[in-house]
């Protein structure tokens, strides 16, 4: 399904149901830079789990991103735009409030959304995340051609079939145009870090997690791109999320 | 009903990618699993993903451990699997031409006891 949103970008995003609705809040399952729903999310095995878990899940490709536009503008990339367009899906989908589960970039913007509109969050999960900014230095130089872990991820999703290398760059500028901060924190809005034990994306994840109030679970022995799969995520976002 | 053992093989994960690592195994040995039940989580030089079981089963061999590359096509596991008890229901009658090859898979009436 699509929903036009902000600057006439269109958003692809999946709306699937629970396979016995418990009356809980949906999840919205936000993905990381460079990826989209399918690969973050649903290759990863998690529709299934929520499913199974009584959960409603919405899945956006977030702009720049799989099946949604990709404008080439880096001014169309700020959090802003992200919370917008979000807030706006749900609206078209007329839900008032969800969890939210990030990853990566993806948690980013779900604390730029709760911050936004903490009514409309009831918990969140940020994983594969940390309050180090991962494009610190990014400035006007091209993502993806030094030798930070933001570099490393650039060049991994650059190359994947779908992917727009121009409109990431363009994703990557806006977001360091308004780089994370870990103050304030969205208010009311109970938080649960995750992150792979080997994450240097995540850097800090506990230290985020402790500062804020917020529970952590570290999965062992995984790195940035392959703790979202893993059995131990899931089992803790379904516990917190209830 | 007899059972079968059907040999499940690490399919094609596409993007011309040969082989795959073990992460962790979603299923053990004896558990009953239906199809598109979680299988195995593994890791490509891509991305990790978490394959679904291509059919119902109880397992009966895990052919790798967990952090084994393994090419594609070599087995993954082995399913011990539900089918009909020989001998096959025969054929009655005239054995139909090509031509009136059925175009729809049926489902037969199971004869009167």
């Amino acid at each position: 399904m699509t929903a036009n949103l902000i600057g006439d970008v269109t958003m692809r995003y999946v709306d699937l149901p629970p396979q016995a609705s418990d009356g809980s809040v949906p999840v919205l399952l936000l993905h990381g830079f460079g990826t989209s729903f399918d690969m973050n999310w649903r290759a990863a095995g998690w529709p299934r789990v929520l499913e199974a878990a009584g959960r409603r899940v919405i899945g956006p490709d977030l702009r720049g991103h799989g099946g949604s536009d990709k404008p080439t503008e880096s001014g169309l990339y700020l959090p802003e735009h992200f919370v917008d367009d979000l807030l706006r899906l749900l609206d078209a989908l007329d839900v008032e409030v969800v969890d939210v589960v990030g990853y990566s970039m993806g948690s980013r913007l779900a604390w730029s959304l709760a911050l936004t509109a903490p009514a409309r969050v009831r918990r969140m999960v940020l994983a594969g995340f940390g309050p180090t900014d991962a494009l610190a230095g990014l400035g006007e130089t091209a993502p993806g051609t030094g030798d930070t872990p933001f570099d490393h991820v650039f060049r991994t999703v650059a190359a994947l079939p779908g992917n727009d290398p121009e409109a990431l760059a363009a994703c990557a500028h806006g977001q360091a145009a308004d780089p994370f901060v870990p103050v304030p924190r969205p208010e009311g809005v109970p938080m649960l870090l995750v992150a792979g034990a080997e994450d240097t994306v995540a850097a800090g994840a506990s230290d985020l997690a402790a500062a804020c109030g917020a529970g952590f679970v570290e999965i062992p022995g995984r790195h940035h791109a392959n703790a979202v799969s893993a059995r131990a995520f899931k089992e803790a976002v379904v516990d917190f999320l209830g | 009903m007899a059972e079968e053992n059907i040999t499940f093989t690490l399919p094609d994960l596409g993007e011309g990618l040969v082989e795959a690592t073990v992460l962790e195994w979603q299923v053990a040995v004896g558990d009953v699993i239906g199809r598109n039940d979680p299988l195995v989580e593994v890791e490509t030089t891509k991305s990790a993903v978490v394959i679904p079981s291509p059919q119902a089963g109880r397992v009966v061999e895990l052919h790798a451990e967990e952090e084994r590359v393994v090419p594609v096509g070599d087995p993954l596991v082995t399913f011990a699997v539900e089918v009909a008890e020989a001998p096959q229901a025969g054929i009655v009658g005239r054995v139909p031409t090509e031509e009136a090859a059925p175009r729809r898979r049926v489902r037969l009436k199971p004869p009167a006891e």
